[in-house]
């Protein structure tokens, strides 16, 4: 028995049984004339009976190698960036592009990747505003100002 | 030949200078886009619209074609290098390209995919020429049932590209599916899976789902891994390949090149469906089938070629029948229409100066893009070599910057996070993203093709078998999805029988 692709096949299973429920509540019309909760619901069942499927597999298939496991620090840090990169999305247009990329490289430089602080501060500030002078102001792209209405 | 002379006359109006000089901005900017993951040729284009005002309507239309397969040149850089897709066309170089890039190879596959590219663009330019009136009389008759066999067949084929359980590849399918329900019932505009989120109602972003995917994933795993970033620390030397090399890619690239530019014209398919079939058909017919994913060159110049290939396919329908066969397109269609020019069958007859000289600036493009890709590499990977450290955050902010650019909405930053996060969950769990991508993208079409076919018909699911055209998909898809299955029984009882009669 494999325990990552049972946990993965429960998963799937799990989410296709929600997406049936949710795909019932759709109006289903009739086959000649397809309604919008048609598709959803033959593709919601076909996935369920799929991870079935993959539920039935991982029981039968011996565990072969297991990877060696991933040290928790390094989970720690991928978890860490997402959520970084989390609150720099929804702080970005209240903070603006310059201010909220400074503190996000500033997080990168200093706390996943323990530079010193003058070489996070000087490379989180050239690199925030080189960004921001290349894609806004040379490529018009249009990122948020911020406080500062650069 | 009258062929002969129009085009002659094209390349007057090409070669003069203020054209030439559209051209190379357009190529040289598609080709830096192409490279940087997170920006576009969509986004690119829909930025330069307004600079063209200043511009005559041929400049313009030059420039913006530029930047289109400029970008494909581009995307393969970074896919090669970095295992990033620089453009979400150059997703299936990842898989051959990066792994010949491990192995050393990066040079030759790099020197392989701006070849193939360049035969590739140059082969389609003349595919435009000859053929662009019988190919729409073929196009204008599909209706909505060959339109869904003929998305069953990509459909089945990509889940074949997939080494290992097809089982996961199917079910990444679905999902992608499924996801790609997410948002307004394309025939009744019914809300489906809202939930009262404006963002959702729009459905997912294909470009924060390419990048979440695919690119922030990586990021993520690289961060988990460790610092050490294998950005080649061996000098890429040999950036010709090797005539072995060319024996292996010649074959594939005629084939990448002839399928994506048939499948870039017609509409809704776009660069990167076929790429996915040509990689799928390179596996299926090689002699090597499991070494695809390992770095076969065979799986970087067919992609390739067939990815420039479509490009030029896709100018068909806008320059003959006035219609946008992707989203790429439709920018090019707003920016002949700023400029006052219908483009369609009158096209040619009304401004031979514009469809001759734009055809004719595709050759010189692609010789531009050949002699800037190939010596510029080597400022391309000095440029990857820059510490990983450094480099990732850079990677993730333009990543940011792209999303953002496309859409002014933080949310559809959050639902890149997302894919992000089940990015890197799907590759520890070993499930491939391809299918699931592909699937979302050809989810809609579907669809809608699938629900029109049944109110064609009224309900009968024989619509599909009375139809020539896609009776033939069909059967197409059905042998993908069973040679599998039959094969290895087949090889089996043909190895049997010898045996037997040497009892």
């Amino acid at each position: 028995m494999r325990r990552r692709d049972l946990g993965a096949a429960a998963v799937l299973l799990v989410f296709g049984l929600v997406a049936v429920s949710q795909a019932r509540g759709l109006k289903l019309g009739s086959v000649a004339a397809p309604g919008p909760g048609f598709f959803p619901l033959g593709l919601a069942i076909a996935l369920s009976l799929v991870s079935l499927g993959l539920l039935v597999s991982a029981f039968r298939t011996p565990p072969g190698t297991v990877p060696p496991r991933a040290d928790a620090g390094g989970r720690l840090k991928v978890l860490g960036a997402l959520g970084a990169l989390l609150v720099y999305a929804l702080t970005l247009e209240r903070l603006g592009f310059p201010l909220g990329t400074f503190g996000l490289l500033l997080f990168f430089f200093k706390v996943l990747q323990r530079q010193r602080w003058l070489v996070a501060v000087a490379g989180s500030l050239a690199t925030s505003l080189t960004t921001y002078l290349i894609f806004k102001l040379w490529l018009g792209v249009n990122l948020p100002a911020g406080p500062w209405r650069l | 030949m009258d062929l002969l002379a129009s085009l002659a006359y094209g390349f007057t109006v090409t070669l003069a200078p203020a054209n030439l000089f559209a051209c190379f901005v357009g190529v040289f900017v598609g080709t830096l886009i192409g490279v940087l993951p997170g920006i576009g040729p969509v986004a690119t284009m829909s930025l330069l619209l307004p600079v063209t005002y200043a511009m005559s309507s041929t400049a313009s239309i030059i420039m913006m074609a530029g930047v289109y397969y400029g970008a494909m040149y581009g995307g393969s850089t970074t896919s090669i290098l970095v295992n990033i897709p620089g453009e979400a066309a150059s997703v299936v170089t990842c898989l051959d390209g990066y792994q010949m890039a491990r192995q050393g190879r990066a040079g030759p596959a790099l020197g392989i995919s701006a070849m193939g590219s360049f035969i590739a663009g140059t082969l389609s330019v003349l595919g435009i020429m000859l053929m662009a009136p019988p190919l729409t009389a073929v196009a204008l008759r599909f209706g909505p049932p060959e339109i869904f066999a003929l998305l069953l067949l990509g459909f089945t084929m990509v889940t074949y590209l997939t080494a290992g359980s097809k089982l996961k590849a199917v079910a990444m399918a679905l999902l992608g599916l499924l996801l790609g329900t997410i948002g307004l019932d394309p025939i009744t505009a019914t809300p489906r899976f809202i939930y009262g989120s404006l963002t959702l109602a729009d459905g997912l972003g294909l470009v924060p789902m390419i990048m979440g995917l695919f690119g922030i994933s990586e990021v993520l795993l690289n961060i988990e891994k460790g610092v050490e970033r294998e950005v080649f620390d061996t000098r890429i030397k040999g950036l010709l390949p090797t005539r072995e090399d060319w024996k292996r890619s010649a074959a594939p690239i005629a084939r990448g090149s002839v399928l994506g530019f048939f499948l870039g014209i017609l509409p809704g398919i776009g660069s990167i469906i076929p790429t996915f079939i040509s990689y799928a058909l390179e596996k299926r017919i090689s002699k090597h089938p499991e070494r695809f994913g390992t770095g076969m060159i065979e799986g970087v110049a067919a992609p390739e070629a067939a990815n420039n290939a479509a490009t030029g396919g896709a100018m068909i329908p806008l320059l003959t029948l006035g219609i946008a066969p992707n989203v790429v397109m439709a920018v090019l269609l707003s920016a002949f229409l700023i400029h006052g020019v219908q483009p369609g069958p009158l096209l040619i007859r009304e401004h031979p100066e514009i469809f001759w000289g734009v055809i004719a600036s595709m050759y010189v493009g692609n010789v531009m893009l050949l002699v800037l890709n190939l010596p510029l590499i080597g400022l391309w990977v000095q440029l990857l070599r820059v510490p990983y450290g450094i480099l990732f955050p850079l990677i993730l902010v333009f990543c940011v910057i792209g999303v953002y650019s496309e859409s002014g909405n933080v949310w559809d930053i959050v639902v890149m996070l997302g894919f992000g996060g089940l990015g890197y969950l799907m590759k520890k769990f070993e499930f491939d993203p391809a299918p699931m991508v592909l699937a979302f993208v050809l989810g809609r079409m579907a669809e809608e093709s699938f629900r029109q076919s049944l109110l064609m018909s009224r309900g009968r699911f024989d619509i599909l078998l009375t139809r020539p055209l896609a009776t033939t998909f069909l059967i197409a898809a059905l042998t993908v999805m069973v040679l599998p299955v039959v094969v290895p029984p087949v090889k089996r009882m043909l190895r049997t029988v010898p045996l037997e009669e040497a009892d």
